[in-house]
């Protein structure tokens, strides 16, 4: 729908203000040039990745060699750009479709095919060099006399996904993935061994049966240990991610200080959960060269967990109700009691929740972290595997799957109660 | 004619940099003690007035006056001060599900006691006294300490009621507080807040979706139609002329008894 008054209706300030009117072109051209952009992007981005995978798959499988173009570099460069701009000028995109924009004329009829020619030889010089964004309607659009609109199904029925370009391509993008997946990570004589070579491992079957008693009580203390540094960790992480997730709600950091502080946690945040327990794990080992192997392992959960939980903590603060906190706000409440009495009450819940699966998946990770020296029992799995001891790392898996299995269970019914 | 309690002038919303006008210049007077009934089509703007008298949405342009204070010019910190005065229910009910209605019904003095005493949950003994006595006003001197969530509608929408009866307000603020509910119920909810109109003395101004209940309680009808004030009058004043300009053309009036 058209807005029904202008931005500048009942402006307060003179209009011989004009930065404003700057503003406002600035602030809607950097919304339509943001929105193009990525339509753009997304087209010719999924287009190279189709290209480049298909590339790969006919090489690889009629010559057995690697390569990903099948022509010269610059040759694909431009087909791909050329490929976009024909589907987003003749068909519905699948850029088009990932923002339900579709492109319709003026009065919301069909496009002509002229219109769509004149759209897609103005595509060149208005998206390649992104000026043409700037004004709204951007200039390609506003030649041809077509408008990215809203879509809608209003009028129209249905299509199978076969006869849509995004279906197809979709489909083929599917497939052609997992054909190239496979051919990079398995190879014929791999798979032979995988059924030939089984008897090498039942030794350690086995032992599942007859386990190693006389390492019982040293894997029940590694075990104890394995526990206590999940405990620890879920701890330490939940005094930090409590109080960070409030920073770390949109809902909650409004304005440019608030929004910026938001961002700036949120970016970290996600760059930490990226890194893997594992891989911190050796990097604190680097760091502190620990006297107790545990102490890194912690260390290592620890700093995965705070972002893990900051984030999932975060989310729930920002679904939670606004109108209770209207309610205790028209009160005559202040802050911190809208806090205690709005907020609060609609998260307690969730948090302890959340905290319970974070040990959860702590003591599942605190085995993995062991395995490169952060202690506990993965560490002493790690050592038998190494010294092909196959039953007493079969007696340790046991162990580990005695205590996975149990505390996945006794979490998931505390859950269950609290939701 | 007595000095009006509250005066809105030329109030405006706008949202979304001009895009959405909300309330477009509107204007009225209210007498203390009036039952003021605002109606109007979903998206007329009647939330958004609702909230703009108590601040909670910042209106853009305009003035609002109660009781001779000029609200629009207060400090956050000043309007937060005035709200104990204003009390208001909603149509979700709006209570904290998982506490028990006792706590519900004492957030109401909120703004009488120090923060950190109501951080620990502690209320003095005269609210709690005062939360019972409002409870057994409201009949729901049994369920004080169920889980507020484990009411039905009605009763929940009693609570609210409660709890604005803890701030002793001299204005109420009914943001649709039976459109939640079944009709028999909505009566019953309608009569208790009738009761805080013509016992305490109290100011309404309830938004109400069914003309049959804005005919029976109200004193005094306004309607907006997109953001305007279109009608202005005593409820027998609204006949089916007037009816269709409120709602449009197509609308039929539907009984709730």
């Amino acid at each position: 729908m058209p807005p029904k008054y202008p931005e500048t209706y009942l402006r307060e300030k003179p209009s011989w203000m004009a930065w404003e009117r700057i503003a406002d072109f600035l602030y809607f051209g950097f919304k339509t040039l943001g929105k193009r952009l990525s339509i753009a992007l997304l087209d010719v981005g999924g287009i190279a990745i189709l290209w480049i995978l298909t590339s790969y798959v006919i090489i690889r499988l009629s010559t057995g060699e690697i390569g990903y173009a099948l022509v010269p570099w610059w040759t694909f460069g431009i087909g791909v750009v050329e490929i976009a701009a024909l589907w987003e000028s003749f068909g519905r995109s699948f850029g088009h479709r990932v923002a339900r924009l579709e492109l319709r004329r003026g009065d919301g009829g069909d496009p002509a095919l002229h219109q769509r020619f004149v759209h897609w030889l103005l595509w060149h010089v208005s998206v390649l060099p992104l000026v043409g964004l700037l004004p709204t309607p951007p200039l390609h659009e506003r030649a041809s006399g077509l408008a990215l609109r809203p879509f809608t199904m209003e009028g129209r029925t249905p299509k199978p996904w076969w006869r849509t370009s995004t279906g197809l391509y979709v489909a083929w993008l599917l497939g052609i993935s997992v054909v190239a997946a496979v051919s990079v990570t398995i190879s014929w004589e791999d798979l032979v061994r995988l059924f030939t070579n089984a008897g090498s491992t039942a030794k350690f079957w086995r032992s599942f049966f007859s386990p190693d008693t006389s390492i019982i009580v040293k894997t029940v203390r590694a075990l104890v240990v394995t526990v206590f540094m999940a405990m620890t960790a879920t701890a330490f992480a939940v005094m930090v991610a409590v109080p960070l997730s409030f920073f770390a709600a949109r809902n909650l950091m409004r304005g440019l200080i608030g929004r910026s502080i938001y961002t700036v946690i949120r970016v970290a945040m996600s760059i930490i959960r990226s890194i893997e327990p594992v891989v911190w794990a050796i990097f604190f080992l680097v760091w502190v060269r620990v006297e107790l192997a545990p102490f890194a392992g912690v260390l290592a959960l620890f700093v995965h967990s705070v972002s893990d939980l900051t984030k999932l903590y975060a989310e729930r603060l920002e679904s939670i109700d606004p109108g209770l906190i209207e309610a205790i706000a028209a009160t005559g409440a202040n802050r911190l009691q809208v806090l205690r009495y709005a907020v609060i009450p609609q998260i307690v819940n969730p948090y302890i929740s959340f905290t319970l699966y974070r040990w959860d998946i702590n003591i599942r990770m605190a085995t993995v972290v062991g395995v490169v020296g952060g202690g506990g029992i993965g560490q002493d799995l790690f050592f038998y595997l190494k010294g092909n001891l196959w039953t007493q790392a079969g007696t340790v898996m046991l162990f580990i799957i005695a205590l996975v299995w149990a505390i996945d269970y006794f979490s998931a019914r505390l859950r269950a109660k609290l939701a | 004619m007595a000095e009006p309690y509250l005066v809105v002038e030329h109030l405006t919303k706008v949202y979304e940099r001009g895009h959405v006008v909300a309330l477009k210049d509107l204007s009225f007077e209210v007498q203390k003690g009036e039952f003021l009934v605002i109606i109007g089509l979903s998206g007329s703007g009647k939330s958004t007035l609702l909230r703009c008298i108590n601040r909670l949405i910042e209106p853009t342009k305009g003035r609002i006056f109660i009781d001779g204070v000029e609200i629009t010019k207060l400090s956050p910190r000043q309007m937060r001060k005035f709200r104990r005065k204003i009390g208001m229910i909603f149509q979700h009910f709006n209570l904290i599900k998982r506490a028990t209605v006792m706590t519900n019904v004492l957030t109401g003095r909120l703004g009488y006691i120090p923060t950190w005493k109501t951080l620990f949950g502690i209320f003095p003994r005269n609210d709690r006294e005062l939360a019972l006595r409002n409870l057994e006003r409201v009949g729901l001197l049994e369920k004080a300490y169920v889980r507020a969530d484990e009411l039905s509608g009605g009763q929940q929408q009693r609570v609210g009621i409660a709890r604005a009866l803890m701030q002793q307000p001299e204005l109420l603020l009914a943001d649709e507080p039976v459109s939640a509910l079944d009709p028999a119920t909505s009566h019953s909810v309608m009569q208790y807040i009738e009761q805080m109109n013509q016992e305490d003395g109290v100011t309404v101004l309830a938004s109400l979706h069914f003309l049959s209940l804005a005919r029976r309680y109200g004193t005094r009808i306004i309607a907006l139609k997109d953001g305007e004030l279109v009608f202005d009058g005593a409820p027998e004043e609204i006949d089916d002329q007037k009816f269709k300009e409120i709602y449009g053309e197509e609308a039929e009036e539907v009984e709730i008894r």
